[in-house]
């Protein structure tokens, strides 16, 4: 409300990503040519759980980031602006996932066992859900997830990189006529593939809280791959423009979503213990025998009571260094969530295999060379941003 | 805003020597260049301004004006109304819980229908009052004391519920885990227990968020007022607030801790009602979305009736400066949000209990929606789902008639939520042998709607002897209140950039 113009920041670029980017291309070639070396000495069944693992778990990163993306937009939020750019090259690496989904089509039998005939011959409870659980109908609702989100993610970082050049606020108002419907398109394409390819893996289990359980973590994890991000960017001396009043508004809300995710998760889990169904609770009971019980008991530690306590004091919101070390132990703990979520379905205990890992760094790679991409191929901020003012003098 | 300060440059972020961008049409850019403005948050006209004595004056006036006679006509209407629960409740002790319509398969209906719905009302306060003050959303000071005395006001409505549907009244302490002759202690693992607690602590923490929030406005009114009396009750409860330095430091102190406080609370409650039904193996009742679900739906029930209350309350007070047609935009896109959160809710289980394919779960479900009671489920969906979608179209959230109406409906539709999940999931059990129907007495009617009279009749009270909006805290909001502020044309204002003057010197 001041009276003389404020002064509009200099757009930045981030220099030598595109020498990073060649490294992890690179790193994710060769992990991905010793998966696949190892791969003829594993079972298939090996392969396609390992693979699931690290496909789901950077899916639903790029997921949140989409999630954030269009709630910045549907809200009009201003302290997020200086952030946001960050989020749009994140989910810039959405069109890695969909070529990265292709493996998973070829590994199907060994995943979704409910697209063979044999099994549903065989399967009185399967051929009663067999109108969801087909291949026509499973194959047009990935098609739908990846499209919808996929137009989503370029439209909005197109606009959003147009409005650099003249801050036209016109694109402003288009962002946020796209994002409105963009929120039930993320909630859905989130649930979906948590029922079609996470829960179905086991096609006789089933809880209503499921694709809650995966948006909570989705949601979570994103929103610590961007504060480490940020902090990552601020380290190598850009994006000078988010301070720790950015960094404590993404703090409170990563104390938040991981207040959200114990919430939703313990829900799901009393109620199940507490009714006792054998048809429910057998979900559980294989994901508490052996190891396994004890990476469920590391979750509810490390996933939740410790973080939470961690970034209950505002100093540790404040400082980008101790938000990014809890940002980085939650990620590692979504790790060991999804792993606990995917690999029971194969293993009776827990055995770690090579692939789990290769997989992992190979996808990871992956993903993180387009971003990096993104993150050289225009300013760090959205420097014309109708709210850029508002959120550079952002106090909270 | 936009007329006051015609000498500053509204779009500083926009080249607009540039010519216009590919891809965006000259319509597109003049509806852009409204749009993108926000609006004041005190002052419903563009360039309306109010000033901090404006606020003391209108807010306190509602109380220092002598009643007007509307009021008393309003009060006889409720409190009469209230005297059919009293009525109701007499009743039912006197006689035993047969004067209810429950009967064997139903053993649950209209009691607990109405005590969820009631605690549901409760939460929309206590979202706008501690959650929105935590993400620092500043609209909520001119609605949060209105919705903060009616969530005290809903849960006062939803405990005569638990507490009477015992039938025998003098038995209601064995809730409480006190030790008693008989060596009978509430079962520690039943939801229900859970309930008591749970409703016990959000009550007090509500009341004391409540009352931490009047302090500094109970203060202005004990150095306005001109009765003797009124000057001693407001003071003794103003607890000699002086609005000092010290004294603002540990109320934000105080208020901050409660709104944290108050947060888990709110998500306990009715995660806590939800596992009444949750925990149990009754099909229908059984579903693991349960407690956000039931969250959700309480949070779009509370902010349809936190509008009911308002918008007329707004009207007949003159308040329109104070809660504009932004807030009841804003407050309409939440009832928007949550209640497409109930819908999608409401649309998974329906999927899962088909999905699931156990053949009871399948017939709840299937029986929910086409058995005898089809007409409640599709009033459920329609009201609840389908009614607040209207709010998609923006000239529909500042139509009053639309919202009044859309509003009303979302009211009706969260009590036939709760009617629905309870009684057409257990009027037809396992045993086809022993279905039945519920058919509520006139008392289970009259006592429900006497709990809208004692709703009213508290909002009345409450209107006419404390100060409905958060004074201090509106004024916390205004342009004046920026250190930074400078008026446009730079002539005289007495923004001095503290709250400490809700002391209006009048």
């Amino acid at each position: 409300m001041s009276h003389s113009t404020p002064t509009l920041p200099k757009p930045e670029y981030v220099a030598g990503t595109g020498f990073l980017r060649m490294v992890l291309l690179g790193i994710g070639a060769i992990a991905m040519l010793i998966s696949i070396i190892a791969a003829f000495f594993m079972t298939g069944k090996q392969v396609a759980h390992s693979y699931l693992f690290a496909y789901f778990y950077f899916f639903t990163i790029v997921g949140g980031a989409f999630f954030w993306t269009v709630l910045h937009h549907a809200v009009d939020a201003d302290w997020s602006v200086v952030v946001r750019r960050q989020l749009e090259n994140i989910i810039s690496s959405w069109i890695v996932l969909v070529i990265l989904f292709v493996p998973l089509v070829f590994l199907y039998p060994y995943l979704w066992k409910w697209l063979l005939p044999e099994t549903l011959a065989a399967d009185p409870m399967l051929q009663a859900k067999q109108p969801y659980l087909s291949w026509w109908f499973a194959g047009l609702r990935t098609i739908l997830i990846f499209g919808l989100v996929g137009l989503y993610a370029y439209l909005l970082r197109k606009h959003s990189v147009d409005q650099d050049k003249t801050g036209h606020p016109a694109y402003t108002i288009k962002m946020r006529y796209l994002s409105i419907p963009g929120i039930p398109i993320i909630a859905l394409a989130i649930t979906f593939a948590a029922f079609d390819w996470v829960m179905a893996m086991d096609y006789h289990w089933y809880s209503t809280m499921f694709g809650v359980c995966i948006f909570a973590g989705a949601v979570q994890q994103s929103l610590g791959t961007l504060i480490i991000t940020c902090f990552i960017l601020k380290q190598l001396g850009y994006l000078k423009e988010v301070n720790s009043e950015h960094f404590h508004i993404m703090g409170k809300f990563l104390l938040a979503f991981t207040i959200f995710w114990a919430y939703v998760h313990f829900s799901q889990y009393m109620l199940i213990w507490y009714a006792n169904i054998p048809e429910e609770t057998n979900w559980f009971v294989k994901r508490n025998e052996g190891m396994w019980t004890y990476l469920a008991i590391l979750l509810t530690a490390g996933h939740f009571i410790l973080p939470f306590i961690f970034l209950l004091p505002q100093w540790v919101k404040k400082n980008p260094l101790t938000l990014s070390l809890i940002a980085g132990w939650l990620l590692c703990m979504h790790a060991v969530d999804h792993y606990w979520l995917i690999l029971p379905n194969y293993h009776k205990d827990l055995s770690p295999n090579i692939l789990d890992f290769t997989f992992f760094i190979g996808i990871g790679s992956l993903v993180f060379s387009q971003i990096i991409h993104s993150i050289g191929s225009s300013p760090t901020i959205p420097v014309r941003d109708p709210r850029i003012f508002e959120s550079l003098k952002i106090k909270n | 805003m936009a007329k006051s300060s015609n000498k500053v440059d509204l779009y500083p972020y926009w080249d607009q020597s540039a010519p216009r961008p590919a891809g965006i049409t000259e319509a597109q850019e003049k509806v852009a260049k409204a749009a993108i403005l926000r609006p004041q948050l005190i002052g419903n006209a563009p360039g309306v301004k109010r000033s901090y004595n404006w606020i003391t004056e209108r807010v306190c006036g509602i109380i220092e004006a002598p009643t007007p006679l509307w009021w008393f006509i309003a009060l006889a209407i409720t409190a009469t109304t209230t005297l059919l629960t009293i009525g109701g409740v007499l009743y039912l002790i006197a006689t035993g819980v047969g004067v209810w319509g429950l009967n064997h398969p139903v053993g649950w209906a209209w009691d607990i229908t109405n005590f969820v719905f009631w605690i549901g009302i409760g939460h929309a306060g206590t979202l706008i009052s501690a959650i929105l003050f935590l993400t620092r959303q500043k609209w909520r000071t001119s609605v949060n004391r209105s919705a903060e005395a009616m969530t005290l006001f809903a849960v006062c409505c939803a405990g005569i519920f638990p507490a009477v549907h015992v039938g025998r009244i003098w038995m209601v302490w064995f809730l409480a885990p006190l030790p008693n002759a008989n060596g009978i202690w509430p079962n520690f693992r039943s939801p229900l227990l859970w309930d008591v607690f749970a409703v016990s602590t959000y009550f007090t923490v509500s009341v004391l968020f409540w009352y931490v929030g009047l302090i500094p406005d109970l203060a202005t009114l004990r150095d306005r007022v001109k009765s003797r009396w009124a000057k001693w009750l407001y003071g003794t409860f103003a607890l000699g607030w002086t609005g000092s330095n010290k004294h603002w430091s540990n109320y934000e102190m105080a208020y901050m801790i409660l709104a944290g406080i108050s947060t888990p609370l709110v998500l306990s409650v009715h995660s806590v009602v939800s596992f009444d039904f949750a925990t149990s193996v009754v099909p229908g009742w059984h579903t693991t979305i349960f407690p956000p679900y039931f969250v959700a739906g309480a949070i779009f029930g509370g902010f349809a009736m936190v509008l009911t209350i308002l918008m007329p309350a707004r009207l007949i007070y003159g308040l329109e400066d104070l809660v504009t047609d932004r807030h009841i935009d804003l407050m309409c896109k939440i009832i928007l949000l949550t209640g497409s959160i109930v819908g999608y809710a409401y649309l998974i289980e329906l999927f899962i209990a088909w999905y699931g394919a156990n053949p009871n779960e399948r017939f709840a479900f299937w029986n929910r929606v086409t058995g005898p009671y089809w007409w409640a489920f599709w009033c459920m969906m329609s009201f609840n789902v389908i009614a607040p979608q209207l709010f998609w179209v923006d000239s529909w959230r500042r139509n009053w008639i639309v919202i009044y109406i859309v509003i009303n409906i979302v009211n009706a539709g969260m009590w036939f939520e709760r009617f629905v999940i309870i009684v057409t999931s257990v009027h037809r059990d396992y045993l086809p042998g022993a279905w039945g129907m519920f058919h509520p007495t006139v008392t289970d009617i009259l006592t429900f709607v006497g709990t809208f009279g004692l709703f009213l009749t508290l909002f009345l009270l409450f209107v006419r002897f404390l100060p409905m909006i958060a004074i201090a805290e509106v004024k916390a909001i205004a342009p004046e209140s920026d250190p930074h502020y400078h008026p446009p044309g730079g002539h005289d204002h007495h923004g001095d950039a503290t709250k400490t003057s809700t002391h209006a010197k009048a």
